[in-house]
Parts: C-alpha cells; structure tokens; sequence
C-alpha cells in the first residue's frame, strides 16, 4: 500500500470511529434526564484518536526506522557479500541500488546496484507490508479499546483536552528546541574551531586573512580584532551617528509638535523604512551611495577614498535603523508623566526648553535602552555590508578606507568552496558565536535599563 | 430562621491568595429557594468567598482553597468532582456586565449548545427565549436578537448576563455586586429580577449596598476581615444583630 | 540649575535691598524673549527637517528604484524579415500539429536559420550578434502557433542582445549607441515577456523572476505552514495555561531572545543542523522555509501573545461561569477575538521573512538556478536572493533587471503591509 493509500485509509477509518463512538453516546444519552459531561462528538472524537493517533506515530517511527532494516536485510542476501567494505562506495552503490528498486532512476553506473535492486524492491516491500499491518492492527485495538469506553459517566472530553494541552506544550517547546540548537551547533562548530586556532590569536590577533591559511600555524592569519573593530566602527559609530539624532528628532518633531493628521502620514512613511528589506538597501548603498561617499571623499582630499567605504555601508545601514530608535525613543517620551512636562510649562518656558531640559533628560535611560538594542540589530545587519563594504579587513579610523564586519566575512568564508569541516569554514561559527553571544549581551543589557527605567514612572 | 432545606454547605473554609489569608474558617449552609445576601465592608472577602462556591478561584494563580464546600452533599473540591459540570450547576454573574461580543441570541445559547442541552434548533430557540423571559429581556430584545450583545445598554447587558446564566438551567445562581456598575433605575429592574427568580433557585448576592440586602434577601451573612461574623435571617441581622460589630456596620458606624 | 534660582541669604539687615518687581518690558528681557522664540522655531525645524530627511531619504531609494526598475519590465526588439523555406528546416505544418512539435522543432537548427536571417538583414550593424540568445525561441513559438509561417515570408520583433539593448535604452558604449543610430526604425519596444515568466539566465535579456519568485513563494508556504500554527499554539499555551514557574520563565526568555537574534544565525543554524546534521538536500525551498519558520516564530509568538492578553479577562470569567472547559474558552471565545492580531503580526513576521535574505544564503539557495522549481526539494533560489546575485553581476543589463526585480518585491511587501494594516484598522477593537 503506498503511504498516500495507508493515509487516506487511517482518515477513513478514523472517521467511522468518529461517527460509530458519536451515534452509541446519543444511543445512552437519548431518554435520560441526567447531565452527562462529554457531548457525543466528544466521544467521537476521543475514539478516532484513540484509534488514529497510535497507527500515526508508529508509521512515523517506522519511516525513520524501516530502511536501515531494509538495508540490513539487503546486506544479508548473497548478492551483498560483493560489496566494498563500510565506506563512501558502498554507501553510494546501496543508495543507487535504492533509486532503481523505487524507479527513481532509470539505469545503473555500478552493474552490482542493478544486481541489488530486486533485493531492494523485496526488502522495501516486505517492511512496507510488516508496517502496514502494525498500523492497521494498532488502529483496531486502540479503536476497540476506547470504543469500549464510551459509557455515560466517562469524561471523553477531560481526556481530548488533555491531548490538545501536551500539543500546545509541544508547541511552546519548539521555541527552546530552536534555542538549544542555536547553542549547540554554534558551540560544537566553534570549539572544533578553537582546537586548531588557540582562543587568543582569534580574539585579539590583528591579521585577518582567511584566503592564505598556513596549515602550521592557522592562527597567524585568523585574528579576527579587526572585524570586531570594523563591526564596532560601521555599527555603533558610523550608523548610530547618523540614526541617533535623526530618531531622536524624528521622535521628537511626531509626538510633541506634529498636529494629528501629520503624526497619522508621517510615522507609517517612517515605518516603510524599516520594512525594506536589507538586500535593496545593501543594494542602493553599493550602487548609489558608495560612489557617491567615494567622490565627496576625493573632493575633500581623501586620497585614499575607497569604493567600499565603511562610511557607505554606516550611512545607510543607519537610515535603515532610523525608525528603529524613533520608535524606541517615541515610547521612552510618551512614557514620561504629563505632569512633568505641564510643570514645566506652567512656569513658561517654551516647548522646545521643556523638551530638551525636561522631557530628554527625564526619557534618558529609556532613549539608552533603544540605542542598545539598535547597535545589537546593526552589529547583527548582514546584507548591507555584504554588498558595500569591503572584503579587507583594516585596522582603520578612517571612515573613507574600507572596512569588513563579523556578518560579512561569515557570509563569505561559508559561500566558498572549501570543505565543510575546514578551518575557514569554522571560524565562520566561531565568528557566529562571537556574534550570538556580544547580541545576546546587549538585549539583555538593554532590556533591564529600559524595564528599571518604566518602572522608576510606574 | 429560614426552613428550606440547605441547598450548599460550607464548613470550614478557608482561602489563600499566596501568603494572603483572605477567608478565615467560614461555615455557612446556602439555602433552597432563598435569597442570600453578603455583605461587609470592601476588601473583608465576600467576594473571595463567592467565588469558592462555584470553583472560579481556581482561575487565579496562587488562590487556594481548604475546608468543605459541599453542593447537595458532594464536596465540590473532590477529585472526581467536573469543574465545568459544576459551573454549570452553580452560574455566575458578575460586577460589571460581561456579555459575550456575539448576538443576544448567541450569548443566551452558548451554554445550552456547549452542554448540548438541546437537541434540535426549536429546542434551543425555546430556551433562549425562556431565559430571556425569565431574565425580563424578552420584549425588550426579541426583534433583535442578531444585534451583538454589547450595543445593549448596561442594565440589559447584566440582564443578558443573567439570562446567559439561567439557560443552563443551573441550581444555584451566585451574583458578585451585579448592580455597582449600574443607574438606579436599572438597579431596581435587577432587584425586581432577583424577586421574581426567588423560588426556582438559590441565588447568593454580594452587595456592599445594606438597603438591597434588606430589599432582596432573606438570609444575610456579615463578613469583616476575611471572617464571618454573623448569619441569619435578614431581619433579624438588620433589627437586631447580636454582634457589635455588625451593629456598628449597619448603623453606618465604618465601613 | 542656574544660580538665580537660589534663594539670596542676607547675612545681615544693611544688606536687605528693598525688593523690586521683575520688569517683563524691559528691553533686555524682550530681547531674551525673542531670542528664547528663536530658538524654539530652531528646535521644531530641527524636528522637521529629522523626518523630512528620512522620508527625502525612502523618497530618493523609490524614484533610483523606480527610474531604473521600469527599464527592466521592457526589452527592444528588432524588426527581422524571415523566410524559413530557405533554411531547409524539413518541417511541415503537419508535423507542427502532432503530438512530437516542441521535439521537431528543437532538432531542426532553427537557430542557425534565425542568425542567418539576422546575418543577412543586419550585415553592417553586427549580424546575429545583434539578437538575443534567446530571440530564437520567439521565432519556434511564432512557428507553433501558426505552422503556416513555415511556407511565406514573414517579419517579427525579436529581443536584441543585452548590449544594445542597454544601449536603446540610452545607457551603453558608444559603439553599441552607434549600432542603435543605425538600425533607427528597425527598432521597437515592448513588455518583457521573459522577465516575467523565466528563470535566472546569464544573459541579462532572457533572465526573468519567475523562478525566484516561485521559489520564494514555495519557501514562504514551508514558513507559513510550521511558524503560523506552532506559533499560534505556544503563544496559547504561554498565555492561558503556562504555570508560573521556572521552566515557564525560561521558555519566555528563550522566546524573547530568538526574536532578537541576527538573521545570520539562524541560518548558521540551518547549515549545521539541517544541512549537516540532517542531510536534508542543500538550496532547497524546504530547508529554506524551516530556517525562516524558526526565525518568524518568535516573532508570530509575541504578536500573538499581545492579541490573546488584549481580550479582557471578563470574557474568560463568563465562560467559565457558563461551565465552559479551559479550551472551550480559549477556542469559542479568546482565539476568535485575537484573531486580527493574530493574523497581523503573522503577516507582518511574513514579510519579514519575504525580505530576508542572509540565512538563506548561507543554506546555499545561491545557486545559480535556470529553471524554476517544481518541488520542496529542488534546488530553487529566492527574490532577495536573486536581486543580490543579481546585483554582483558585471553586465550592465543587469542593473536594471536588478532594481526591477526590487520592485517586484517591493510591490509584494507592500501589498502584505497593506493588508496588516487594514486588518488592524477594519477590526481594531477597544475594550
């Protein structure tokens, strides 16, 4: 029975559960003043999953389980004793051996594979039927059990509700499942890594040069300081110099002087910038603006203006955070009490003193948090400065010369063609840890100024 | 005293909000067919205690429960006990209106259909309009029965919510305060709503209102400070308390 | 604090000086008043001129995108005589009308008759160089829909190959400018056909969208299908049923964090364990859509959290008091009331996913992919994947095959934040 069939057939076979166990609840209910906790369809429904719900994951343990069973049973017959020994050719004539027995392909490179591919067929049919028929008889006991069951004073729906509570536990648990891996691999991956490059010459060693790694002495070319540096000038300097005020005016100029109307057209326009995805913006900084920096930079006497500034890559990438910390800082104002503001104003100074001597200073900590948690989403940007900035990373103040970031050089040490488990490949996990674990620092970090700062107002 | 037989009997109970005891060792027997009303100055735990009765303290983190509340003679905090056939048992209204934001028509069957009370559309439209009868709403909603529950005016929102509760067809009726968010008028509509109801079940009401007491009940109970001080028939309780306490409450002493 | 707001302490009565009214009129108070205005009028241009940048800024990328897209959605074509009974092709309108057409006409060297016609039309401006690699498809689709072309002369537009193309559209080298000159009225404009329904081409004149498009889309239906219900039922579960302790704090605060987790990561995360660990197959829609699944859900947890929280705990406590279960609760009454933001932050978090493009690379759906994919697990590739491989291209008809693409996607996000926001409007309820 091909899975599609067996599927169609437990539905089906649910489904008469469901309306075999619904008509014998009606059957006792009917007649009887008394109250009964579980309506008919809820004994319907506990007796189709009774019966559904063990043949389903049984199959599914059996899809995982059943072709190393069927590879054992191939390896048994005759014919197999032919095959090289454990190892990446025998690996690869049994699944060309698979493809053939399940049609997948139509002739065969290795004469041995068409020679296994009867005993394949065989094998996959044999655990195909043992399979089936588990399911099958499965479905018959857990339906005849719990159609057992179905008897006036038996609560079907205590029991449905607890199968829906352990899937939304298993739901939530998807979200630390996600977590763990995140941990994981990034650990595994990394200390694979720092087995071949000591922990300092990765943290403090000032070459980075992934393109020529001496096998001696991988360290010598894997300092990854001036990423930190560059992610750290581009991200926190360059692009927060440009998002800060402009946010921080932008906030300033919607909740304190612009009439309704405006605030209404104006703030959704500032949040259009935040929905453009990073690639146009990463585009339009490599096609537009890196030209433009690298001229300005000419025509002020920057000999050495680059083409793939750091200063290209910063400007946009805080255009791109702008609304960002206009948010952040629209909620840090609007949090604090009018009071404050009235009483100043009561004592006539003008909107703009009570802005910038009251309402900013008293907004401080929260406009800190928003500031935080911006340099954490632009130290973590990938596309911008894969596409505008530069591939050389420099030790360098100058916003002009050309600068490479953390994501950037992840982006390229994974896209090469080097073999998984290299050197170049594992410092991009390394650098990926770095990266998770400095994001991390400033969330939390932000998190607790901004929650101290709600609560000194609450 | 009253003689009607005792329809839910507490003895002994006692309930924390965390470290919070806010009911201290209260024993009270809820009669058939009568009125009983709580009342005590705010915060002594009436609510708190009305809500034991029908287990809706079970909803709120940390809130436990020790002592017997029994409803016919089963302990409703028994393992074997069904919470949700137990609300239905013993409905519910609170202080402020809460109808559902679905039609009256829907309000009123929610209920019957999740108990399936009903077996066939006439049944339940039967129901609906008994309840909305016996609820005093009929003749008010009958020619808008799709309109949403919400549009109603506030006093026929906690009228709904009565007819919503009656439509379970449940024994016993607890009201937490069901006319503080309500106008005179309305109030009185719902005091004349309790009088008529009297009779086919047990309704217990919370009011910190001493004259609506006097109005609806026969029985009254005087909490202060999470314990009972006093219970007994509402006339005498309010002519002739026997506890200085209560006296001073009801002569407008504190409170 | 300034210093005049500090009360004066005389140190003895001689010092007493008999206290004089504040004059509000005096010249130098007028003076700091005016002063104080102006700054005020400073401060508040300065508000403006923050947003107007910012908008000025959104303003200038959509006119560069726009400018440069539109060209992409319209490729010149070249007007060519054709007469195919020269060319010997052994095909008949009969065998056009079989079953074995597309067969026919592939074997029968209808290229090579195309560039010879162009050879002999356009023998001084460049010959079959000038058409497309593609133009000669457009002459078999011409043929097959009507087999009589095969017996009269004909003439038909074709694509012109990526440079002159590039060139008619006033942006090329001076030689291709000068070919456009000559061939004057033999050229023609019109929709680009196999922008719209191709895949990616190295030739910027027959490289379309339709395959990253495609494969975004089967990547979103992945996202969709697992984020949007595990979402859903832990922001339930978090909500209405989570008991207050440890394991509940970390789960929160494991929520919280994914949604602040770089995008990159997660596709580290991807790479080591869905390519790695789990051998799934590599630029796969499936193993896309499973990487952005898990950066989409925390963010369709929050939004639904704060929709479950907004229904007020009066609806529950009705419920309840009806006899209603736990679940009864949350799925007649709580679900239904949250779901507009429900549905507004899925779509958002969407959008989100529409328009990311780092994870993505990193599980190798930056392949170079010349057919669109069919299945969850071919090798496919996605819009914001293909605009940055697009963008790396050297040949300058990609530039605007790269800004059109933008718009595409643009258009798309627009269109999903268009209807976040509608949703949000036309069912915003206050409690």
């Amino acid at each position: 029975m091909s899975s599609l069939t067996l599927l169609f057939v437990i539905a089906a076979l649910g489904l008469v559960a469901w309306v075999l166990a619904r008509t014998r609840a009606r059957r006792f209910r009917r007649g009887a003043r008394q109250r009964f906790s579980s309506l008919p369809q809820h004994h319907g429904w506990y007796v189709a999953l009774c019966t559904v719900v063990p043949a389903l994951t049984f199959l599914l343990i059996w899809y995982f389980v059943s072709p190393a069973l069927v590879t054992d049973a191939v390896l048994a017959t005759p014919r197999a004793a032919a095959l090289p020994p454990a190892g990446f050719d025998r690996a690869g004539i049994l699944s060309e051996a698979r493809e053939i027995a399940a049609g997948r392909a139509y002739g065969a490179f290795t004469p041995l594979a068409d020679a296994l591919a009867p005993a394949y067929a065989a094998a996959q049919a044999r655990f195909d039927a043992i399979g089936t028929v588990i399911a099958l008889l499965l479905m018959f006991v857990g339906g005849a059990w719990s159609f057992m069951r179905v008897r006036p004073g038996f609560s079907a729906r205590t029991r449905n509700e607890r199968l829906v509570m352990v899937l939304l536990l298993a739901a939530s648990l998807v979200a630390i499942a996600t977590t763990v891996g995140i941990v994981l691999s990034l650990l595994v991956e990394s200390a694979r890594f720092f087995r071949i490059v000591p922990v300092g010459d990765f943290l403090l060693g000032t070459r980075w040069n992934p393109g020529v790694i001496d096998p001696r002495d991988p360290g010598a070319t894997l300092g990854a300081l001036p990423l930190f540096w560059g992610t750290f000038f581009i991200g926190a300097v360059i692009a927060m110099a440009v998002a800060v005020p402009l946010g921080l005016m932008s906030a300033i100029y919607l909740t304190q002087y612009a009439t309704p109307r405006a605030r209404r057209w104006m703030k959704p326009l500032l949040e259009v910038l935040a929905g453009v995805p990073t690639v146009v913006y990463g585009y339009f900084a490599a096609l537009t603006v890196a030209p433009a920096v690298r001229q300005a930079g000419a025509a002020i006497g920057v000999t050495s203006a680059s083409s793939e500034s750091a200063l290209a890559a910063g400007l946009v990438m805080g255009i791109m955070i702008i609304p960002f910390v206009s948010s952040m800082a629209d909620d840090s104002l609007a949090a604090v009490p009018a009071s404050m503001r009235d009483g100043s104003l009561a004592m006539g100074a003008t909107s703009a003193e009570t802005i910038k001597r009251v309402l900013v200073p008293a907004a401080l900590p929260g406009v800190i948090g928003g500031v935080l948690l911006a340099v954490s989403r632009a130290v973590g940007e990938t596309m911008i400065v894969v596409m505008a900035a530069s591939g050389v990373a420099t030790l360098t103040l100058n916003p002009f010369a050309s600068t490479t970031t953390v994501t950037k050089q992840i982006v390229d040490l994974l896209t090469g063609e080097a073999a998984f488990a290299s050197a170049k490949t594992l410092a991009a996990f390394a650098l990926g840890l770095t990266l998770f674990v400095v994001t991390l620092l400033l969330n939390v970090v932000a998190l607790m100024v901004v929650r101290r700062y709600r609560e000194a107002y609450e | 005293m009253s003689n009607n037989p005792p329809k839910m009997t507490a003895s002994h109970v006692d309930v924390y909000y965390g470290a919070n005891h806010a009911i201290r060792d209260v024993s009270i027997d809820v009669c058939q067919e009568d009125v009983t009303a709580f009342i005590g100055p705010s915060g002594c735990g009436k609510s708190t205690f009305l809500r034991s009765l029908n287990r809706m303290n079970d909803t709120i983190p940390g809130a436990r429960v020790s002592g017997d509340i029994r409803l016919d003679g089963d302990d409703i905090y028994a393992r074997e006990m069904d919470v949700v056939q137990l609300r239905a048992r013993v409905g519910m209204v609170f202080q402020k209106p809460n109808p559902f934001p679905k039609s009256i028509y829907e309000n009123v069957a929610y209920g019957p259909k999740i108990h399936g009370l009903a077996q066939s559309k006439a049944e339940l439209d039967r129901i609906v309009e008994r309840s909305l009868s016996r609820a005093g709403l009929w003749n008010e909603v009958k020619d808008r029965l799709s309109d949403s529950g919400t549009a109603l005016s506030g006093g026929q929102q906690q009228r709904l919510c009565i007819a919503r509760a009656i439509a379970v067809d449940p024994e016993v009726i607890l009201m937490d305060e069901p006319c503080s968010a309500l106008d005179p008028v309305a109030t009185a509509r719902i005091e004349e709503l309790i009088h008529d109801l009297r009779g086919r079940y047990a309704i217990v009401i919370v009011t910190h209102n001493m004259q609506q007491a006097a109005r609806v009940s026969q029985r009254t109970a005087f909490f202060h400070l999470g314990q009972l001080i006093e219970y007994g028939d509402t006339s005498d309780i309010f002519t002739n308390p026997r506890q200085e306490r209560t006296k001073d409450y009801i002569t407008g002493r504190y409170g | 604090m300034s210093k005049s707001l500090v009360p004066h302490v005389p140190v003895s009565a001689a010092e007493v000086a008999p206290h004089r009214p504040t004059d509000w009129r005096s010249d130098a108070m007028e003076r700091r008043v005016r002063r104080r205005y102006a700054a005020e009028r400073r401060f508040r241009l300065m508000g403006l001129g923050a947003v107007v940048v910012s908008a000025g800024f959104l303003a200038f990328l959509l006119i560069v995108m726009i400018a440069q897209g539109h060209l992409g959605f319209v490729e010149t074509r070249v007007t060519l005589p054709l007469d195919l009974r020269q060319a010997r092709l052994g095909l008949t309108a009969e065998r056009l009308r079989g079953p074995g057409a597309d067969l026919a006409l592939a074997g029968a060297g209808l290229e090579r008759a195309v560039d010879a016609a162009a050879n002999r039309a356009f023998a001084t401006e460049g010959g079959a160089a000038l058409l497309s690699d593609g133009a000669w498809l457009r002459v078999r689709d011409a043929v097959k829909r009507d087999p009589h072309l095969l017996g009269r002369p004909f003439t038909l537009d074709l694509p012109v190959a990526s440079a002159i193309d590039v060139a008619a559209k006033g942006n090329g080298t001076p030689a291709a400018e000068r070919t456009v000159a000559a061939l004057g009225a033999h050229l023609s404009r019109g929709i680009a056909r196999d922008f719209l329904t191709g895949a990616d081409s190295t030739d910027a004149t027959r490289a379309g969208i339709w395959g990253a498009l495609k494969g975004s889309l089967l990547t979103m239906f992945v996202t969709l299908a697992l984020a949007f219900p595990v979402g859903v039922l832990s922001a339930i579960y978090l909500e209405e049923y989570a008991p207050r302790n440890r394991a509940t704090d970390f789960l929160e605060v494991s929520i919280n964090n994914l949604a602040a987790v770089p995008s990159i990561v997660f596709g580290l995360l991807g790479l080591a364990v869905f390519l790695g660990t789990l051998h799934l197959p590599r630029s796969a829609p499936l193993v896309g859509g499973l990487t952005l699944a898990l950066m989409t859900m925390p963010v369709i947890v929050i939004a639904s959290r704060n929709a479950i929280r907004a229904v007020p705990p009066s609806i529950r406590d009705a419920a309840l008091a009806v006899g209603a279960s736990p679940i009864q609760v949350v799925s007649h009454h709580v679900l239904p009331l949250a779901a507009p933001g429900i549905l507004t932050g899925t779509i958002i978090g969407m959008a989100r996913a529409l328009g990311e493009t780092a994870p993505l690379l990193m599980i190798g759906m930056r392949a170079f992919i010349a057919a669109p994919p069919d299945r969850l697990t071919d090798p496919a590739t996605a819009l914001p994947v293909q605009i940055f491989l697009w963008s790396d291209q050297v040949s300058r008809g990609f530039v605007e095959k790269t800004s059109a693409a933008i718009l595409v996607l643009l258009v798309f996000l627009l269109a999903m934040n268009g209807v976040a926001i509608f949703l949000r409007n036309r069912f915003e309820t206050r409690w």
